[in-house]
């Protein structure tokens, strides 16, 4: 595809707060054995775009530790691949850039010196299935000059929602919405265009000091641009504070949803870490969870999620929690709505108990 | 110009493995899967590659289109080197002639001008079939040490069990005597794994000399190895102490699955200082439906269980719908059991469908239950259609 990505790993870090303490958002664990970039990842090479720049702005060592050159993705490529631009300062404000205005601007070079003539600019927080050839096709179609991908729910509270006419067009853009009663219209913070329309905006919005990509240029330009919304369909899980991480994370528990978001066309690869099969214990009883390789099980786990390499000991009791790497819940432990971040351990007959709507999150490497 | 290589592996993988029935129908042993995601040859191709000996040839013949596209280019095995790797060394033609490989001895001596690339002291003998954790460093260092022309690794088998296999009788240097194929009076309890080091240079004038004798059946076993006996080279035997199992047969291959249910048969997955590579399967994490029971098993990713599972080995990407009943069982990838089908001492083959109410297998417990079984095999992409009965030892 003549098209390449610019992918923004750290959005909303600050609202998911103790699950990013030590990591940029697009490499929070989800789903057992995944990172959230990997799904945008598997997206961007299972649809043709391989030239693929990220930038990172702060905790960026998780990240680098699991993309690594971009094998695990077929992404270690003589011709494009992956480029990681860590924090960096930039020439003029002499200051780590705080705005995508800004670190575009700053790699400016790398998208000009790209091959491709088109641009997607992506995120790294959102788990979907999503073929980009259909974006491009509807892009050409409409003729435009930006198209965003949008998605229907009811989670529109500090989303941008664009007023969509019945050609497609965005003909309004609301910065910051409020929950909405019924499904609405809401963007993914993707976008696609020709990459020397973007330079111009980025370039233009630089020099009068704007910063905000979607209030100072799109939103500035609604009427004057064609921006046309293309909707992403099936299961679409946009990760930003630790209320949607649970909710989304949960919903996959749903064969229906669980396909929507791996049978949705292309594979969704991760980093290969050779985790030998789970073992199940004879004391083991399990419903309604996933469960990733490497885990020993042999207590009770009920609509959970563990990721690889978690050991669930005899008479320990697991029920509506996701539990990441290497968790180790040890004898007679109950535990109810917790998150658990990689490598906690919870001690013998300890009792954690949080609510649907507010999960108990540990943090990483600690022992309870 | 290659770098030299202290130590060059090669890797029979050509055998047909005809005592695995309908499981090598399509596919060489080698590649035939094992353990809910691994392949019989990622425990030779780990074992290598965690020994520090990252050059090796795997010699193909028989089916070789599956087992070369898995091993591709060695990456899962961290084997796609600039310098060494891994080869798949199918036989091939030459001006004039060319022919299979006639024997395990012919197989590397077709390929002398793939070793010599590497210009190796030593040259590593192995098989694709067995199931084990070995440092094949250590038993280099005691070859060294020994001074030997060929160290052959031994284990221990029970005496009474001995006349089946390959036995060498060792002085109490461990230098081998004496080499007795299946001796029906054993004088020793060493039994070779098939696993050789050689001095390259003595290895090669050798298989020269295998390759000009007519009579010659060319294999390692039956010729090379008593013809350096026989001219009093220094033979070593190497003793392996830990978990190994040829997994040729379909009984074999059962046990050596249920021996990873068993804490204490010194076959750990979970050793990270050992780890055993494969190629991955993209899958997301399995799940367990409500109506899921799992005892005593191995379960892989990208599976979907809403049945009964005890002591079995589910591989990677199959589906147990609800009631049904697996036991004792070995399911490879992609098998798929509809709602209520039975499954006991089976060993259902990758891609197979075994449909609703169908029975597979023998029940001990049943009325007829006398403790007799046989394993039945359902093969890899075959269907048992709904109700229908494969019976203990049936092969389908």
């Amino acid at each position: 595809m003549n098209i390449m990505s610019v992918l923004f790993a750290s959005d909303n870090e600050n609202k998911l707060n103790e699950l990013t303490i030590h990591r940029t958002t697009a490499s929070l664990p989800f789903c057992g054995r995944y990172r959230l970039i990997d799904f945008i990842l598997s997206n961007l090479v299972n649809s043709g775009i391989t030239t693929i720049g990220i930038i990172a702005r702060n905790n960026y060592n998780s990240l680098m530790d699991h993309i690594r050159m971009g094998r695990d993705w077929d992404l270690n490529r003589k011709n494009s691949g992956i480029a990681v631009f860590p924090p960096f300062v930039t020439n003029s404000s002499r200051d780590l850039y705080k705005s995508k205005i800004e670190a575009l601007y700053s790699v400016a070079d790398y998208i000009k010196w790209a091959k491709e003539d088109y641009i997607l600019i992506t995120n790294g927080n959102i788990a979907y299935n999503f073929d980009f050839e259909k974006l491009s096709d509807y892009h050409t179609e409409k003729n435009a000059d930006i198209t965003m991908l949008t998605y229907k729910t009811t989670a529109a509270a500090r989303r941008i929602l664009p007023k969509i006419d019945k050609n497609g067009r965005v003909s309004e853009i609301v910065l910051s919405g409020v929950s909405a009663s019924s499904v609405v219209d809401v963007a993914m913070n993707v976008y696609l265009m020709k990459k020397s329309l973007l330079l111009d905006l980025v370039q233009a919005a630089f020099n009068k000091g704007q910063s905000d990509f979607e209030k100072d240029i799109l939103l500035a330009k609604t009427h004057e641009l064609k921006i046309f919304a293309y909707e992403a369909k099936g299961f679409v899980a946009v990760i930003d504070d630790i209320k949607s991480y649970y909710y989304e994370s949960m919903k996959l528990l749903d064969k229906k949803t669980r396909d929507g978001l791996f049978d949705g066309g292309g594979n969704i690869y991760t980093k290969v870490k050779d985790s030998a099969p789970t073992v199940y214990g004879d004391k083991a009883s399990v419903k309604n969870s996933l469960i990733a390789d490497g885990c020993k099980i042999n207590g009770s786990v009920e609509n959970s999620i563990l990721f690889r390499g978690v050991n669930i000991e005899e008479g320990a009791r697991v029920a509506n929690s996701i539990i990441m790497e290497n968790g180790q819940i040890l004898n007679n432990s109950n535990m109810s709505y917790v998150i658990t971040d990689k490598n906690v351990v919870v001690k013998e007959n300890r009792t954690i108990s949080g609510f649907e709507t507010y999960p108990i999150v540990i943090v990483k490497d600690k022992i309870v | 110009m290659n770098q030299k290589k202290e130590c060059v592996a090669m890797l029979l993988a050509g055998g047909q493995g005809t005592r695995l029935g309908v499981l090598t129908e399509h596919v060489a042993k080698p590649a035939v899967p094992f353990g809910g995601k691994y392949r019989i040859i990622d425990f030779t191709l780990s074992n290598t590659i965690n020994s520090h000996i990252d050059t090796i040839g795997v010699l193909t013949q028989y089916q070789p289109f599956e087992l070369n596209t898995y091993i591709g280019n060695g990456q899962p095995w961290d084997l796609d080197r600039l310098n060494g790797g891994v080869f798949v060394l199918p036989p091939f033609m030459r001006a004039g002639s060319g022919e299979w490989y006639k024997g395990t001895a012919n197989a590397i001596y077709q390929n002398i001008a793939f070793i010599d690339r590497y210009n190796p002291e030593y040259v590593l003998v192995l098989s694709g079939d067995h199931i084990y954790k070995m440092d094949y460093s250590l038993m280099l260092s005691g070859h060294i040490k020994n001074k030997a022309d060929c160290t052959i690794a031994v284990f221990e088998v029970p005496i009474e069990q001995a006349s089946r296999f390959g036995i060498m009788n060792t002085d109490k240097d461990n230098r081998v005597t004496e080499f007795a194929e299946k001796p029906k009076e054993p004088k020793s309890n060493k039994a070779s794994m098939g696993i050789y080091i050689f001095n390259w240079k003595k290895l090669r004038a050798y298989l020269v000399d295998d390759e000009n004798d007519k009579n010659s059946q060319n294999d390692f076993g039956k010729n090379i190895i008593p013809n350096m006996l026989g001219n009093g080279e220094r033979l070593f035997a190497y003793s392996f102490k830990g978990y190994w199992k040829d997994v040729g047969t379909i009984s074999s291959l059962w046990e050596a699955n249920m021996d990873l249910l068993d804490k204490n048969s010194g076959l750990n997955l979970n050793d990270s200082a050992w780890k055993i590579y494969a190629r991955n399967s993209a899958e997301p994490p399995h799940y367990v439906g409500e109506n899921g029971t799992l005892k005593n098993s191995l379960v892989s990713e990208g599976c979907e269980i809403d049945g009964t599972l005890k002591n079995s080995v589910l591989s990677h990407s199959s589906v147990v719908g609800r009631g049904a009943v697996i036991e004792n069982s070995i399911v490879m990838p992609g098998a798929v059991i509809d709602e209520n089908a039975v499954v006991k001492y089976a060993i259902v083959g990758a891609g197979a469908h075994i449909k609703k109410n169908a029975a597979a297998g023998e029940d001990l417990n049943g009325p007829n239950g006398k403790g007799e079984w046989e394993i039945a095999l359902i093969g890899p992409d075959k269907t048992v259609e709904a109700g229908a009965v494969v019976k203990k030892g049936e092969m389908v």
